[in-house]
């Protein structure tokens, strides 16, 4: 396990531009999980390549924005690789407005879906993406999903609201 | 030959949750496939960033109800990977124990649906009898047949006593039997074998390439099982075998499913006899620090990864999940080649899909 | 293999299906069901509150004490409010016959009231420490200091300060008071 994550960190060693960090943590069950931040999204395609090469496979890919429950410019988007077991998650910074990223699939197939899902939930494009369809939100609501408030849930802060409550309080005295 | 379109869903007779399908169609064999997701969207991930660590215990659990012991198990994992929280040993056997049995149900539920999908009602009906056995164990040991609560951060927050353990040993004597009885009719039955045999192919290769994972990827000849390779809780400590067939078609996707049973079934008696005294939980209220991890487990569909990030409060900053169905979904149209209309909730029913899972 | 084999010994066996209501069926004792809340156990922590998913627990301070109101329609019988509540005063029973007209929602309440009490030494209103749970704090009933149900938490720092300040000084006499030598307790943990 620990040996694939020398073998990728050397490959990026050898073929990424410096400026990322490269750090590797290890459990008490003996599990590797490896941490890299990448200082510019044009070192994404390059790393997913040593990755690929020494045979490591795409889990998920998690976006999110810097500042939470406000609209906020600055992305952050954390791709999560498996070594044969060991995970690699390589985050990469999006600068103040950016909103492109190349997209993985020539390298991963199965970044198909779970790109699709970024750019309807953040309004991130990822270049190169052969289907750039909605996935699960329809086509009628608006892109940046989880960044606008949508009033409702946010009156309520997700849970039963104060008026529900209001009829309970007012139907107490009622009870048999 | 005519080419043609049909819909499938989302509201189909044989599909279980709503997915929407356009298949392309030369006569009645599927030439593509294209789906349409999103029936069951519910914004889990915005909703978890609103609730704080304990009610997320709760809604991760309602993510799925078939898988619903892995979401909080991996979850509370990510949680105090984060907090530096050491679990004692017999909450990590008691959480082991908790999603063996979650596994023997979902399995047995699986292929009892297949037969229901074949045509064989009365052999559906004699699987899911014998799943009804460990849907009683579970609303005996933990008080819901589905949801069973059974985590909190630290451990887990039920306890086994000599009672409840002679009652498991004794119902897993009733199901061990009749579990090997379905194993030999699903090898041996030809109504099964030639509805199933060859049908929804998937070659090693694609399913390496697509990255799947779980019993599809393992009847396609893949041995990746987390329990083994990323080993967790007190897994490194029991043993057992990662099953694996080599064809890919529905049938060995329904007898990886049937092994695993059998190995659920023995790692429970394992956990039974080698269970230490002693907490269950890490006492008091946990502090999590900023920071970030990953947790992944075997949940029955397959490996079920978590990223979680805090920043010091008591609600998470992100939580992302990647559930084992998500990337099976994209291996349906390669399976789907080639196959009879008659085939397509065979083969849907055969990656075992958890819509409400992937969509959220 | 010949399912028929199986199929014949099912159909001895007969239904597998328990008759209810038309015969007996069972329910685990450890079946989630109902929420039971006894009032004089509760401290109103509202640890309760706080790790209730579905926000199904409010606390309401009225001028006579504190009400806990539980909606079960919004309860997901998680048990993690029971899990969390050190003197046990939430419980869920196995009470499953929850079945009630849409009319009658709003109804499916549990409550119960913590009644405030009158500090002995300044008469402000507080809330006492419940029985249950000085007895599961504390090691021993004589190692409960009676102060803490009487009087309220400014009067108890007061009373603490002046014991420690006042040299020599051993009790403090209080009207209506039951004396026991004050003990400071060095190892007690910061609260964070």
């Amino acid at each position: 396990m620990i040996e694939l994550i020398r073998q990728v960190e050397d490959l990026f060693n050898q073929h990424l531009t410096p400026g990322y960090t490269f750090d590797t943590r290890i459990n008490k069950w003996n599990v590797a999980t490896a941490w890299v931040r990448l200082s510019s999204s044009e070192q994404l395609l390059p790393a997913a390549t040593s990755i690929k090469q020494v045979g490591g496979r795409l889990h998920t890919i998690s976006a999110y924005q810097r500042v939470e429950g406000k609209p906020s410019e600055i992305h952050e988007i954390a791709y999560h690789f498996d070594l044969d077991g060991a995970t690699l998650t390589i985050t990469v910074l999006l600068a103040d407005g950016q909103r492109d990223i190349p997209s993985l699939t020539p390298v991963f197939h199965n970044a198909d879906w779970n790109e699709r899902e970024f750019m309807e939930l953040y309004d991130i494009n990822a270049v190169g993406h052969p289907n750039p369809t909605r996935l699960f939100i329809d086509e009628n609501i608006d892109a940046a999903v989880l960044q606008k408030f949508i009033p409702f849930s946010d009156m309520v802060n997700a849970a039963s609201t104060k008026s529900l409550w209001e009829k309970i309080m007012q139907q107490r005295g009622e009870k048999q | 030959m005519t080419r043609y379109q049909m819909p499938v869903g989302p509201l189909h007779v044989a599909l279980e949750e709503p997915m929407y399908f356009k298949l392309d169609l030369e006569g009645e064999t599927i030439k593509g496939l294209h789906i349409s997701a999103g029936h069951v969207h519910r914004g889990m991930e915005y909703l978890v960033m609103k609730r704080n660590f304990y009610q997320n215990i709760t809604l991760t659990e309602r993510i799925c109800s078939l898988c619903s012991n892995s979401h909080p198990t991996t979850f509370c994992m990510a949680l105090e990977e984060i907090g530096g929280i050491a679990v004692p040993p017999r909450g990590h056997y008691l959480r082991v124990i908790a999603d063996e049995i979650k596994r023997v149900a979902s399995n047995l539920f699986n292929v009892g649906i297949m037969a229901h999908i074949i045509g064989f009602t009365s052999l559906f009906m004699h699987v899911l009898e014998t799943r009804e056995i460990v849907q009683d164990i579970k609303e005996t040991l933990y008080g819901n047949r589905m949801d069973l609560g059974a985590n909190c951060i630290g451990g887990v927050k039920y306890n086994l006593n000599a009672e409840s353990i002679a009652y498991l040993i004794k119902r897993l004597n009733e199901i061990a039997p009749a579990v090997e009885e379905i194993h030999r009719i699903y090898s041996t039955h030809s109504s099964i074998l030639t509805r199933t045999r060859g049908v929804g192919v998937l070659p090693n290769a694609i399913a390496l390439e697509y990255g799947l994972i779980g019993p599809v990827a393992r009847a396609s000849g893949v041995e990746y099982d987390v329990r083994a390779k990323t080993p967790y809780a007190i897994y490194p400590e029991l043993d057992f075998a990662t099953m694996t067939r080599p064809d890919g078609d529905v049938w060995s996707r329904a007898m990886v499913r049937l092994d695993e049973v059998k190995v659920a079934i023995d790692l429970i008696r394992q956990c039974l006899a080698q269970l230490p005294e002693g907490p269950v939980a890490v006492p008091g209220l946990p502090t999590i620090p900023a920071g970030e991890a990953v947790a992944k487990t075997e949940a029955p569909r397959g490996e079920l990864i978590y990223y979680l990030r805090t920043n010091g409060s008591d609600m998470p900053e992100r939580l992302k999940w990647r559930v084992p169905s998500y990337p099976n979904w994209d291996a349906l149209p390669v399976m789907m080649q080639d196959n009879t209309v008659a085939d397509v909730a065979l083969i849907v029913n055969s990656i075992d899909p958890c819509i409400s899972c992937t969509e959220r | 293999m010949n399912f028929l084999k199986v199929l014949f010994r099912n159909l001895r066996q007969g239904p597998s299906t328990d008759p209810f209501p038309f015969g007996e069926t069972f329910t685990p004792e450890a079946l989630r069901g109902r929420i039971a809340f006894d009032a004089s156990r509760c401290s109103v922590c509202r640890m309760c509150e706080h790790v209730c998913a579905g926000g199904a627990i409010r606390f309401e301070e009225t001028p006579q004490g504190v009400e806990f109101i539980l909606w079960h329609n919004t309860c997901t019988f998680c048990g993690l409010c029971e899990h969390y509540c050190v003197p046990k005063a939430i419980h869920l029973t196995n009470d499953w016959h929850l079945a009630h007209k849409q009319e009658d929602k709003y109804r499916m309440i549990e409550e119960g009231t913590m009644y405030f009490k009158s500090c002995v030494a300044c008469s402000s209103a507080f809330l006492p420490p419940s029985d249950a749970l000085l007895d599961k704090v504390y090691p021993t009933p004589a190692a409960i200091d009676p102060a803490m149900s009487e009087l309220c938490p400014d009067c108890r720092r007061a009373r603490a300060a002046a014991q420690q300040t006042t040299p020599g000084m051993a009790q403090i006499h209080e009207p209506g008071l039951t004396l026991r030598p004050l003990r400071l307790n060095h190892n007690e943990k910061r609260h964070d």
